[in-house]
């Protein structure tokens, strides 16, 4: 290579970076993004890493309706377990059963653990008896939670209570042995707190249930956790092409032609937009048959997932239009786009389940339409629930979308 | 006598206080063609887009066949075609693409639609390359197509804004030969053009405007006749005594350097008494005269002496 082609080098390079200085906003944005990211996934992610650890416990509701001791002797083990932290009263009142299943459904925790009345009772009657059913805890979940998170805790749940059981279950033998040889009963022996453990095999059996009104056999399979959050994070990527054609139309002067045609701007931009929108819908319906016959997951009430996603279409064309009307060029559009499509899907839970992010990331994430989105699918396909239900969903991604629009409008110029 | 197919009373606007065009009046009868001409800056493009409805006047008004442009723009946009400076097309598709795209936002579809297409086609000398991609095409043939959509709905009036900008000599010919027809078929047309000549042979009337004002309006022969005079082009071998710099400034010359020598060129109501005087100078001062050209009157002339300035400058 002689040394005009350095030269040319040289100047292509310095010409590109001229460009690119010209443009300070797409510069600015292209720095902000990598930021936005970094603060935002770290953000987001600390749940998926810090969760369980001794700084950031798992919270799990406790509804003790135990008669006897021994669901305060598991719940004591649990609360000297590190990732676990058990809220036993709120607002000073015991957990009921109903007000854990709100909570629970409200997706305010994420699980609650349930003994019944005769848990006490049942590890007695099976520490004796050979033909006794083993004792059982309930863990109630929203089904829409991630299985991955759960897993873990059910695990430590399970391990905490059956250690106990079986304890249990091994000092009233032995206690029973004792009396029949005519020696004291073994709890007056040994502390009955003391951490060592005679656990083997199964102690309990921990059971999982819905809240009350979703079906039994709702529990989610990963696609079907997946399924929705991909297809929104897919649907929100429409803006891209949606704003560029815009800017495209408006530098090769032919947004002008069509201008100059006896055609009102309102008529213009449902034109622009319709192939958009329904380009969503065949997306989203895609989405949701491939889910459906590859992975055969339950899509709930049709009419309910049909009214949402033509919702959450109008809401992404929406946030469409407001990028091209806020992008000046084709760089600007192409770092805001991917800046709303992918940030907004972090923070919406699209990545990784809202409920593992901090409170305040919790709180910002109701502030975007994929969050809405995502309840909305999960409701519908997970909790079973029908239009009667989605409706707030459906209402709150069209005022984003709305919102959306008016900002577009607001800002829009049809001739550059 | 019929109604002005254009009307175009005291359109003004302005740009945060800064004035684009000021006080514009004027009228085009049917069948007119009708030359928009000024150098860069003058408010010929803002001209256009608002007698197209593509920029709202700060005041004034727009009639086209009657029809206010700013009360009913959609109503008199059926009456406009508007042939834009930039290649407004969709490069992917193939020219025939095009123009049904456009051809349906004018309300054309079916075979009325087929037929304009072949019409107009045909018109533009493009009838048998109208099912190739446009991205295939050269900058002629997209200047072509250009003109065929804005011809499409059989307006009454086509605005063209610089429609031989970057084309070859044939695609040119061919341009000006269909507007040749359309203005004989009785469609008015305006014409905004750098090149002179075109307005001179192809324009029946002719306004010349600068810093958003008209400074002529008329029909070339009458322009030429009233504000022409002769143009003098000099090439001088450099370096130009301050002297001669000086007065040949003092009669109105631009300078701009060619390869071997400085052209000055000049407009002269008395191109013979100026020559002299010049060259007697020149003689003078020993300067070396390399050429020299006596021009005959032409718009180009006329808008030198009225602007002040070349038509490219």
């Amino acid at each position: 290579m002689g040394f005009t082609a350095y030269r040319q080098i040289a100047a292509i390079a310095i010409k590109e970076l001229t460009l690119l200085l010209k443009d300070l906003q797409a510069l600015a944005l292209l720095f902000a993004m990598p930021v936005f990211f970094i603060l935002i996934m770290s953000f987001a992610l600390q749940g998926v890493f810090e969760s369980g650890t001794k700084d950031r416990p798992i919270e799990i509701l406790l509804v003790n309706q135990d008669a006897g001791r021994m669901a305060d002797l598991i719940t004591k083990d649990m609360a000297s377990f590190n990732g676990l932290k058990i809220v036993k009263e709120i607002d000073g009142k015991p957990i009921s059963r109903d007000v854990a299943e709100r909570f629970v459904k409200e997706r305010k925790w994420a699980a609650s653990i349930i003994f019944d009345q005769d848990f006490s009772q049942s590890i007695s009657e099976y520490a004796v008896s050979a033909g006794a059913g083993i004792p059982r805890v309930w863990m109630l979940i929203d089904p829409a939670t991630n299985s991955q998170f759960l897993a873990p805790v059910q695990a430590a749940v399970k391990a905490i209570v059956e250690r106990r059981v079986m304890m249990f279950r091994q000092m009233e033998r032995f206690s029973h042995r004792f009396s029949e040889m005519g020696m004291p009963p073994l709890n007056q022996l040994i502390d009955q707190e003391d951490s060592f453990s005679l656990a083997q095999g199964h102690g309990c059996r921990l059971e999982v249930i819905f809240p009350h009104g979703v079906p039994l056999n709702a529990r989610p399979t990963a696609t079907e956790q997946n399924v929705p959050a991909y297809t929104i994070f897919g649907v929100f990527f429409i803006v891209l092409p949606l704003a560029t054609g815009f800017i495209r139309e408006k530098q090769d002067g032919s947004f002008q032609r069509i201008l100059a045609a006896p055609i009102s701007k309102c008529t213009l931009l449902i034109g622009k937009l319709l192939p958009y929108y329904l380009l969503n819908l065949i997306q989203t319906g895609l989405m949701f048959t491939v889910g459906w016959v590859l992975f055969n997951i339950q899509l709930g009430q049709i009419s309910a997932l049909i009214m949402l996603s033509l919702a959450l279409a109008a809401c992404a064309n929406g946030l469409g239009l407001m990028v091209a009307a806020l992008g000046k060029t084709e760089a600007q559009i192409g770092a805001l786009g991917v800046f709303f499509a992918i940030v907004l899907s972090a923070l919406g839970g699209m990545m990784v389940p809202a409920f593992v992010m901090p409170e305040i990331m919790q709180t910002i994430s109701w502030f975007t339409p994929h969050a809405w989105a995502l309840s909305g699918y999960h409701d519908i396909m997970l909790r079973g629930l029908g239009v009667d239900e989605v409706w707030k969903q459906t209402i709150l991604l069209l005022s984003f979308g709305g919102f959306f629009f008016v900002i577009a409008l607001w800002r829009f110029r049809f001739t550059e | 006598m019929t109604a002005p197919v254009i009307m175009v009373n005291d359109l003004t606007k302005t740009y945060d206080g800064v004035v684009a065009v000021k006080d514009l009046t004027f009228s085009l009868e049917r069948g007119e063609s009708f030359g928009l001409l000024g150098p860069n800056g003058a408010g010929k493009t803002t001209t256009i887009n608002m007698i197209s409805g593509l920029l709202k006047p700060t005041s004034g008004t727009v009639q086209i066949n009657g029809i206010s442009m700013i009360d009913q723009p959609l109503q008199a946009k059926i009456n406009l075609g508007l042939v834009p400076q930039e290649f407004a097309l969709y490069p992917a598709l193939s020219g025939r693409e095009n123009l049904t795209f456009f051809g349906r936002l004018y309300g054309l579809w079916g075979q009325t639609l087929k037929k304009r297409i072949a019409y107009v086609l045909h018109m533009v000398r493009l009838s048998g390359r109208g099912g190739m991609s446009v991205s295939t095409y050269s900058n002629g043939m997209k200047r072509r197509l250009n003109l065929a959509i804005g011809l499409l709905h059989d307006p009454a009036v086509i605005i063209l804004d610089e429609p031989t900008v970057g084309v070859d000599a044939h695609s040119r010919h061919a341009i000006i030969r269909s507007l040749e027809d359309l203005a004989a078929s009785g469609k008015t047309i305006l014409f905004c053009t750098h090149h002179l000549w075109e307005a001179e042979t192809f324009c029946s009337r002719v306004v010349i405007m600068d810093s958003g004002k008209i400074v002529a309006d008329g029909t070339p022969s009458r322009l030429i006749q009233e504000f022409g005079s002769g143009l003098i082009r000099l090439d001088i071998a450099p370096p130009v005594p301050d002297e001669l710099l000086n007065n040949l400034k003092r009669l109105g010359a631009f300078h701009y350097p060619s390869e071997t020598a400085v052209r000055f060129q000049f407009a002269s109501a008395e191109p013979n008494r100026d020559l002299e005087s010049v060259l007697s100078l020149s003689a003078g001062l020993q300067v070396s005269v390399r050429a020299v050209q006596l021009l005959e009157p032409t718009l180009e002339t006329v808008f030198l002496n009225l602007t002040g300035r070349s038509v490219r400058d």
